[in-house]
């Protein structure tokens, strides 16, 4: 029976929030086209597939060696490659992270198959059809995707994970690993600088309406206390209140964070060319007919310097427990 | 050492795009095309390894119709030595047929490493490079940031969510660019003088047919006006709670 | 106490020590036969001819050999420092290329009809076209298309086409130009190299033909160094220019006189359909308005609300914005020479813009055509000294370039005193053929017309129809650098007023007032070159910088 074999990530042993989106996703397209959900998971020795059934996988083939703790594009790729070729799947799903993305083609290539990158959304209408946005987000195509199986990279947040209660019945397999072409021998943590806003999940950005470079402080604060960066306006980095690597728009960073904060930041065509793409804005600002508004998801209007230290101060509260 | 770096022509990143009559491709009409800036890294870092090892080879490499030739000179005035254009002018989205003909002219180059940028901006593919490594089953790494060659082998970069994975490879191979991966260089006048005489060989192929069909290409919807929480210091809570439970933000 | 001022005052020399070199060229060197600086009309229609002249001369037997023709441009792809109306003569391209037809011209729509309209704030009233504005066999079409399509013609002929590389001086032995440096790239904000560094080259050339468009630096430099005067100075306008997608279609040719610009202002807008559903809307003001607040942006923004105009765009989309001035000194503002040794200076650079017919491009590509024949000329003799390139000077003297524009010598030098006195002494003039008033009007250079407080635009922008300053950059496709160093030089103490002035001058928001301090954001910078007629002088930046024009 045709269904859909979902390829799950995990890091040191635990799963990644992105497999409950990918899972999502292979679930809606399993249930269009009629087929299960077949989920591979590769890792090392104590890793474990909990709660992988919740949402909506069928079936787990857990791949639990050393030698395949952290991602090695060869063996993982083997191990997808030949778990695929042994069910009948109408496609394969990953996730289009760091490591999907360099999974994906890998698996296309050893099928032999179609691959669809970085789509925002997979439906079954008469076959395989995906959403794939092209062109920095300027347009998005709808493609009918073709191929047995064909492969599907998800764009991270763009699926909500909803669960779906299935059996999730786990079996242990141990597909061909091949050999090593190029493989990872460290993971690094990055360099702890300052968070970079154009990878940051979240971005405080402050204009001139902070008045002074020293306002900046509370915008710090804000960043600090969601994990985020701080960012800045044209206007204030040409003023050289920043430095220009935190400088937001056409001319600076294009950035695509989960949270955007645009505080006392008019919102010049320039500025909002560079956060097209953020998932949720909020906007802080005195002027109630400034532009940012009508980009923005959620405007407080009213004096950033009342505002912002008060969503700072409940930022903290919801962290602290 | 010789290298191949294979590019892509692509519409300008400022270019505003236009949805063509039929609803499916996009009006190129007055659309400024480029060298893909992910390829000017890859680029950039075959010329900086030829530099070092003082004598080689840099081949350009691209699919593409005959206006590709202008994309390919540009990396020659870059500094690149020749050129092969693989000439056809189909628009294919599937990666595959493409990873097949670039993989097909590479084979038998005696690369010692063939360079991509990471994705080309047009289609955000990100799977040429890495398909060509698999069909030539060469080891590869995909959006390297840092890259190390020596003694036939190789030490590369590449970031990962939280993390940079080391990846360590012997040569040939195949690599994929990561934007920082270098500064690329801009063409000097006498390099794009030269330009114009260095070899550049046409060759017509053809694409399988891959599979992919394009049903409709549409522009993104309008982001939609958010709206007004409230006044001052009073609306933080609504805000809050939006972030939180509506937006699941927070 | 009114704060009038004198913008001259305020501004300071031109660096010609910088523009004007006497070293040996250095090691960067590249050598070409013919060098054309700048390529729009003027530049790729000389280079053009020029490489037939060459191929035929070749094709017979026995020819010049191999010439090679260089055409430096700033922008980083050809078109997009380009910017003009536009409606088209295609005289000057049945010359160029006989072989072809109007169709194959990369022209817009021709023109089917015309409109000249009088406004008032809340009327339009229409008005009889005069002759000179008359448009039958023209075309509508952008420039920006027009030098894309000559530069692939000439790169055909094997013209080397060098985008994104400024000039930034010549270089010269005795009085000869042997060619240009060009700009330094990859500089940060205080002028030290960056990893992206590329210094400056020089280009070494038998013939170098100044075809920089309108205030050229290396023209105005060329001329003072040489003492090539003129009978008045050259006088400029500010263009501002939209390319608007409507709703609904423009069938024709629009231009209109009277508001929003104030009596003693000379200008006027144009309206023109590039396709049934693209139009091009601008207005065109002379810098010689005695007023500090003048804002030619902002009276257009403010014009587009006016029924006339709202009525096409309602429901439209801005496309693009750009800016440009326009030598509008006319017949009497020609350099004295026009050539020189090793040296011509071609279309705008040398003012041949007819402004009672608003054409420039016919003339800019015809004196390119008369360049290319001149300097061929020369080559063939081996002698390319003044006294044999000023056969393009008699040439130029003899053609439909001069002819058109004495008729029309004293036409704009008449508004200087206001519209109702101006538009009277028109009539006459186009009554008579251009012989009244029978004496050549004496112009000032718009930096010598005193300025008071006045001018000021005051209207409600709507967000729909109008465009902030800082949004219009965007719209230019203006994506310089911000690290970039300045490439503008403004003078000592500049006073509340003065920065005033500049900031409404200047459409692109490049200056601003801040606590009555001038603020300057050089980055903005379209090279319109408006402040360098009456402010901050201006100079050329690394390749690339500056607007991305598509379809102006």
């Amino acid at each position: 029976m045709a269904g859909v074999m979902a390829v799950l990530e995990q890091r040191g042993g635990t799963l990644k929030r992105v497999s409950h989106e990918v899972l999502t996703a292979a679930r809606g397209l399993a249930d269009g086209v009629g087929g299960e959900v077949h989920v591979l998971l590769i890792g090392g020795a104590g890793v474990s597939a909990e709660g992988v059934g919740e949402y909506g996988a069928d079936k787990v083939f857990v791949v639990a060696d050393d030698k395949v703790a952290d991602y090695q594009a060869d063996l993982y790729a083997s191990a997808a490659a030949e778990q695929a070729k042994a069910g009948d799947y109408a496609a394969v799903l990953v996730s289009a992270t760091a490591m999907g993305k360099d999974l994906a083609p890998r698996i296309a290539a050893r099928l032999g198959s179609t691959l669809a990158s970085d789509v925002t959304q997979v439906k079954h209408d008469g076959g395989i059809v995906v959403v794939r946005p092209v062109y920095a987000g300027k347009a998005n195509y709808t493609l009918k995707v073709t191929g047995s199986p064909c492969v599907i990279s998800v764009r991270p947040n763009a699926v909500t994970p909803v669960a779906v209660a299935r059996a999730g019945h786990v079996e242990s397999v141990s597909p061909a690993l091949g050999e090593v072409r190029a493989g990872t021998v460290e993971i690094k943590a990055p360099e702890r600088a300052a968070l970079d806003v154009a990878e940051a999940t979240v971005v405080v950005s402050g204009g001139r309406g902070l008045k002074e470079p020293e306002h900046f402080a509370m915008l710090e604060e804000l960043a600090e206390a969601l994990g985020g960066a701080v960012g800045a306006s044209r206007a204030v980095v040409d003023a050289g209140w920043r430095p220009h690597a935190e400088q937001v728009g056409q001319t600076g960073k294009v950035v695509s964070p989960n949270l955007y904060f645009a505080i006392g930041i008019s919102g010049a065509i320039q500025h909002l060319a560079g956060i097209r793409t953020a998932k949720t804005i909020v906007a802080v600002n005195k002027d109630p007919d400034a532009p940012i508004f009508k980009v923005a998801d959620y405007g407080i209007v009213g004096d950033l310097f009342e505002v912002v230290p008060k969503i700072t101060e409940e930022v903290k509260k919801i962290r602290e427990g | 050492m010789k290298i191949a770096v294979c590019v892509k022509r692509v519409p300008d990143s400022e270019a505003r795009i236009k949805i063509g009559g039929d609803g499916k491709a996009i009006d190129d009409a007055g659309i400024k095309l480029v060298l893909n800036p992910y390829d000017e890294y890859a680029v950039e870092e075959a010329l900086k390894l030829k530099e070092a090892a003082g004598s080689g080879e840099a081949v350009v490499v691209s699919v593409g119709t005959d206006a590709a030739q202008e994309t390919i000179r540009t990396a020659l005035a870059m500094g690149c030595d020749k050129g092969v254009l693989l000439k056809t002018d189909a628009k294919e989205l599937d990666p595959l047929p493409v990873a097949r003909v670039l993989a097909a002219e590479l084979k038998d180059g005696a690369y010692d490493l063939i360079l991509f940028g990471k994705l080309a901006i047009d289609d955000y593919s990100h799977a040429v490079g890495v398909m060509v490594a698999e069909l030539l089953e060469l080891p590869c790494v995909s959006a390297i940031a840092e890259l190390e060659i020596a003694d036939g082998k190789g030490k590369a970069e590449r970031e990962i969510e939280g993390g940079v994975e080391v990846v360590e490879f012997s040569l040939p191979a195949v690599l994929t660019a990561e934007k920082g991966l270098n500064e690329p260089r801009y063409p000097a006048l006498r390099g794009i003088m030269m330009a114009k005489k260095k070899p550049l060989e046409v060759k017509d192929i053809s694409l399988d047919a891959g599979g992919i069909e394009v049903e409709g290409l549409a522009y993104p919807p309008e982001r939609q006006a958010g709206k007004i929480v409230g006044e001052g210091v009073d609306a933080v809570p609504a805000l809050i709670e939006a972030l939180r439970n509506e937006a699941k933000v927070l | 106490m009114t704060g009038r001022f004198v913008p001259a005052d305020h501004q300071v020399a031109l660096p010609r020590e910088q523009l004007i070199l006497t070293e040996e060229p250095g090691e960067e060197r590249i050598d070409v036969d013919v060098l054309f600086v700048g390529a729009g009309p003027a530049g790729l229609a000389g280079a053009i001819e020029l490489a037939r002249l060459v191929r035929g001369d070749n094709e017979k037997g026995n020819g010049i050999g191999e010439v090679s023709i260089g055409v430096l441009e700033k922008a980083a792809a050809l078109g997009e420092h380009n910017l003009s109306g536009a409606v088209v003569n295609p005289r000057a391209f049945h010359e160029l290329f006989p072989e072809l037809k109007e169709d194959d011209f990369p022209f817009g729509q021709p023109v089917a009809k015309d409109a000249l309209y009088f406004m008032t704030e809340k009327k339009a009233r229409r008005l009889p076209m005069p002759p000179s504005m008359h448009n039958k066999g023209n075309y509508v079409a952008s420039i920006s298309e027009i030098v894309r399509w000559l530069g692939e013609k000439a790169a055909e002929l094997g013209v080397d086409v060098f985008t994104g590389f400024p000039a930034g001086a010549l270089l010269t032995e005795a009085k000869r130009v042997i060619g240009v440096r060009t700009v330094p790239s990859g500089l940060d904000r205080d002028g030290n190299p960056m990893s992206s560094h590329m210094p400056a080259a020089d280009i070494v050339a038998k013939v170098t033909a100044l075809s920089e468009g309108t205030r050229g630096l290396l023209t105005q430099a060329y001329r003072q160094w040489q003492g090539i005067a003129a009978q008045n100075p050259q006088v400029y306008a500010l263009g501002v220019k939209e390319l608007w997608e409507l709703k609904q279609p423009l069938d024709k040719v629009m231009h209109t006189m009277g508001w929003p610009l104030p009596n003693d202002a000379f200008g006027g807008s144009f309206m023109y359909p590039l396709e049934p559903k693209v139009a091009a809307l601008g207005l065109v003001v002379g810098l010689d308005y005695p007023y500090r607040n003048l804002d030619v942006h902002e009276l257009l923004q403010h014009m587009k609300l006016h029924p006339l105009f709202k009525q096409y765009l309602d429901g439209g989309e801005l496309i693009e914005w750009g800016a440009k001035t326009i030598p509008e000194g006319g017949y009497y503002a020609w350099p004295s020479r026009l050539s020189g040794d090793g040296v011509l200076m071609l279309g705008d650079a040398a003012g041949f813009v007819d402004v009672p017919s608003l054409k420039g491009i016919h003339y800019a590509m015809q004196s390119g055509i008369y360049a290319a024949r001149a300097i061929f000329n020369a080559l063939k003799v081996g002698d390319v000294s003044e006294t044999k390139l000023i056969e393009y000077d008699k040439l130029v003297h003899k053609s439909y370039i001069r002819a058109d524009l004495y008729k029309t010598r004293n036409m704009r030098l008449a508004f200087k005193d206001g519209f109702y006195k101006g538009a009277v002494k028109a009539g006459l003039m186009t009554a008579t053929g251009g012989r009244f008033p029978g004496k050549r009007i004496q112009m000032h250079r718009d930096a010598d017309v005193p300025r008071d407080a006045g001018g000021d635009v005051a209207f409600a922008p709507d967000a729909k129809l109008t465009v902030s300053k800082v949004d219009a950059v965007f719209k230019a496709g203006n994506a310089t650098r911000d690290t970039i160093p300045t490439h503008l030089i403004v003078g000592q103490d500049i006073s509340a007023e003065v920065a005033e002035f500049y900031s409404h001058l200047c459409p692109a928001g490049v200056y601003e007032v801040s606590d009555g301090k001038l603020v300057v954001n050089p980055p903005n910078c379209v090279d319109c070159k408006a402040t360098d007629v009456v402010g901050p002088r201006w100079t050329p930046r690394e390749g690339g910088a500056g607007p991305a024009y598509k379809r102006m």
